[in-house]
């Protein structure tokens, strides 16, 4: 197979050249400033058009982009970034250390959902040459160098943004970058034309004339567009799982849960600890023991997801940070879950009932309601009943993180490529932000935990690290105030016509220089 | 007065007039809106997956939803009567820019649909009227009445498995081939090529109704007077029926027409989103969701002209329709 491959990529090469690409971007992106907004389908655009001071491989490797290598001092204090040579921005201006400088200090650190936390430690950064970067730290931060990518990072051009107010620079809407591919056109509530970029700095890259990104609001229609092969590339559940199960014996169209690594996606319920009885954690490991978490998975997901076992995704396993932890039975276990609320003095009145609460649902599509409805099933069984409540994102936003007027809420995170980056967020106490959504809303606090947390953001020996995390997530298991169900596994849906498209661990936010289309 | 100078005379009244039905249902929909749970900020930082106190509450002044309300109305007010729509934070545009894009494909959409309806409708309604209880009669009711039940989202969905998918005559969705990118005339043949499905589709449930007005508008038109009179002069049938009853029996379907075209706009979301197509409708739904409440009030405003200067076209066309009607 190997073998093939090779041959066929020297001799095809002269057909990969050309070709349009069509990609699903729903919902429309708002803008594309991706240097202000981590939302998805920014992230489905910018990356093609801005390049990231690094990539990463399928194995969560980092390798070079805009930044031929990096070197990490002794102490874990200074980061130097050797930058890559005749590289211009899309306007014909060049671009040097001191557009990274710029992003990074003011635009990424002042202004990003994430910047802050990511680039916390970095007091200055120091440009000796036009192609030298140098990050001085205040502590070591070993999760910083996995913020470069693209999507989370992207380097922005200074000569356009400096002096103007970044939240309004017309950059949003006109991006310039140094990537493969140049805009070229947004017409609202249709597409996004970009085009390649002939002066690319990578010698004969990208391969690809234009990408599209297509706007279609019904996910029916979307399906019936990939089959048709008016669209070649549709990601992050663009597909609804119901249609891949009929698609991919498609022999014309290709499923890929790769990619995704970055993003690790972990759907969960959120316990407000504050409530009684929830406020009680044998009634939180009650609900984690009668939870079918395979059910759930072969049931509404169709397959597509892996059963929870901590506190962090088995995602962070290559990293020697993951370790499996008790009250995350295998399977359902219903007496012990009924020993645990005897425990906890919850008896079962004459209907045999012990307790009421309504169940939240994150507003993001039907599976989720489905999901609730087996969770109400599950835990009626238990001696909990749910009322099932699902409402439009603002409301459901408001409710959670800025009124705290829930008990149970589902929903799902992602753990992003850094426990620091992804997970801190929802147990820290310094991370109970009243109006700051996707933060600790269960308002879980315990001393503990937070030192865990401050020594795991800074400890530079990977040993250590992975100790303090060991730690921490039996420490979370046994007292669960948010309670994993499964590592979510979006899907790419493809046309087997496009290769080259899922190269880095970036997945559908990375940059498609290689893809190309076969004839 | 001549009659083309009480024409125009009415027309300026009759806009003089909507200047305040305008104003009022901006400052209605303006307070109905915030209603709503949560804010634009609230949206942008969801979406955005975590953002801090600080730049939440920076983003809510630089907003202006810091303001009491009526600060933020008399703003909008402010705006508004210099013509100045007010700026999307969320697209980062200005919300004319981003509602006149939308506008002519919408217009495309709704006046075709309201072409295909009304004209096939009427000519629907006569066949069945003058073919009064025959297997014509039945036929076109029967048609009407399952078209009328049938929900729009399925009958788009079917088109498109059937039309697209099997026998490949049209593309599923969206308004041009944006793989191609036609210029010209290609260009002008390639929208109307995608133009037929959503057309139809939405058509059908209207024409349904116009079908059901139109054949009972006949029917009691037919029963008149001035038809037996007009027998008794010695016309035709045909004459009697296109030049005496039709002109007659238009006006009920006309003043339908006039009020569903506000509908129109509005029930065009679903066809929207089952065809892709890039109209006001689809723009206004997200733009709830995201309590982008200036690109709201701007879809509202604009849609609230629409219907005042549509209905004062209805009103004009009655006159022409039927002399007796008069204007002023």
């Amino acid at each position: 197979m190997a073998a093939a491959t090779i041959a066929l990529s020297t001799q095809a090469h002269a057909q990969e050249q050309g070709g349009t690409m069509v990609l699903i971007a729903q919902p429309e992106p708002p803008t594309l400033a991706s240097y202000l907004s981590t939302s998805g389908p920014i992230g489905l655009v910018a990356p093609k058009i801005y390049n990231g001071l690094l990539d990463y491989d399928l194995e969560l490797n980092p390798v070079g982009e805009l930044a031929k290598s990096f070197e990490v001092s002794e102490d874990g204090l200074t980061v130097t970034f050797e930058l890559e040579e005749g590289v211009t921005w899309h306007d014909g201006e060049p671009f040097t250390s001191e557009d990274v400088a710029f992003s990074i200090m003011e635009v990424l650190k002042q202004y990003h959902p994430r910047g802050p936390n990511s680039f916390k430690e970095v007091s200055s950064i120091d440009t000796p040459d036009e192609h030298t970067a140098v990050f001085n730290l205040e502590r070591p931060a070993p999760y910083m160098i996995r913020a470069f990518a693209s999507y989370e990072s992207p380097i922005v051009p200074k000569h356009l943004l400096e002096g103007t107010d970044i939240r309004e620079a017309d950059l949003a809407n006109n991006p310039v970058g140094t990537g493969p591919f140049k805009f070229v056109e947004w017409k609202k509530g249709q597409y996004i034309r970009l085009d390649r970029n002939e002066n690319y700095w990578k010698e004969g890259l990208p391969l690809l004339d234009r990408i599209v990104a297509r706007v279609i609001p019904d996910a029916s229609t979307r399906t019936a567009a990939m089959e048709n092969g008016e669209v070649h590339y549709g990601a992050f559940g663009a597909i609804p799982n119901v249609d891949v199960v009929r698609l991919r014996e498609s022999e014309d169209i290709g499923v890929t849960t790769d990619g995704y690594a970055m993003i690790n996606p972990m759907a969960l319920i959120e316990v407000a600890v504050t409530e009684p009885p929830f406020d009680d954690r044998a009634v939180r490991q009650a609900i984690s023991f009668a939870l079918d978490r395979q059910f759930l998975i072969d049931n509404i997901w169709f397959g597509y997801g892996k059963p929870a076992t901590s506190a962090l995704s088995s995602n962070y396993d290559p990293l020697g940070l993951y370790v499996a932890t008790e009250n995350y039975p295998d399977a359902p276990d219903l007496d012990k879950a009924k020993a645990l609320l005897d425990e906890a003095g919850l008896e079962p009145d004459a209907n045999g009932v012990r307790a009421t609460a309504v169940l939240d649902l994150i507003p993001y599509g039907e599976d989720w309601r489905r999901a609730g409805e087996y969770m109400k099933q599950a835990l009626g069984d238990l001696g909990i009943e749910l009322e099932l409540r699902y409402e439009d994102v603002p409301t459901w936003l408001k409710r959670v993180y800025a009124d705290y007027d829930f008990t149970l809420n589902v929903n799902y995170f992602y753990q992003l490529p850094d426990p620091v980056i992804g997970v801190h967020r929802h147990y820290g106490t310094d991370q109970i932000r009243e109006g700051t959504p996707f933060v600790n809303s269960t308002r879980y606090s315990d001393p503990e935990v937070d030192e865990l947390l401050a020594r795991g953001a800074t400890a530079a020996d990977a040993a250590e690290r992975a100790t303090i995390y060991h730690e921490l997530q039996s420490k979370l298991a046994e007292d669960l105030p948010v309670i994993n169900l499964f590592e979510m596994e979006f899907l790419t849906v493809y046309s087997e016509r496009l290769k080259d498209h899922t190269l880095s661990a970036m997945g559908a936010y990375g940059s498609f220089e290689r893809a190309y289309l076969e004839e | 007065m001549s009659l083309a100078a009480r024409r125009a005379r009415y027309v300026l009244r009759r806009l003089v007039q909507a200047v305040p039905v305008v104003l009022a249902i901006v400052v209605i929909n303006f307070f109905l809106l915030q209603l709503a749970e949560g804010d634009a900020v609230d949206v942008l930082a969801g979406e955005a997956g975590s953002a801090t106190p600080e730049y939440m509450a920076e983003l809510r002044q630089k907003f202006g939803l810091d303001q009491p309300l009526i600060v933020q109305l008399a703003v909008y007010m402010k705006n508004m009567l210099t013509f100045d729509l007010g700026y999307s934070f969320r697209h980062d545009m200005p919300v004319a820019e981003l509602v006149l894009d939308r506008l002519v494909p919408t217009l495309l959409l709704m006046v075709c649909t309201i072409l295909v309806a009304v004209g096939f409708g009427i000519v629907l309604g006569l066949l069945a009227a003058a073919g009064l209880n025959t297997w014509r009669d039945n036929l076109i009711s029967v048609f009407a009445l399952v078209s009328y039940a049938t929900p729009l989202f399925w009958v788009g969905l079917m088109m498109i498995v059937v039309f697209a998918l099997n026998l490949g005559w049209f593309p599923t969705s969206g308004m041009e081939n944006i793989a191609a990118f036609h210029e010209g005339w290609a260009r002008v043949r390639d929208i109307a090529h995608h133009l037929v499905m959503p057309v139809t589709t939405l058509s059908l449930f209207y024409l349904a109704l116009y079908t059901r007005l139109m054949r009972a508008s006949m029917l009691e038109q037919a029963s008149m007077d001035y038809v037996t009179t007009a027998r008794a002069k010695g016309l035709t049938e045909r004459r009697i029926v296109f030049v005496h009853i039709l002109r007659n029996a238009l006006l009920p379907v006309l003043t339908m027409a006039g009020v569903q075209i506000g509908a129109l706009i509005g029930g065009s979301v679903i066809v929207e989103s089952v065809f892709a197509w890039p109209g006001l409708g689809m723009l206004a739904f997200e733009a709830l969701f995201a309590r982008d409440l200036n690109l709201l009030l701007g879809i509202f405003l604009l849609s609230a002209l629409l219907v005042v200067a549509i209905n004062l076209v209805i009103d004009l066309a009655y006159s022409f329709l039927d002399p007796r009607i008069e204007v002023g």
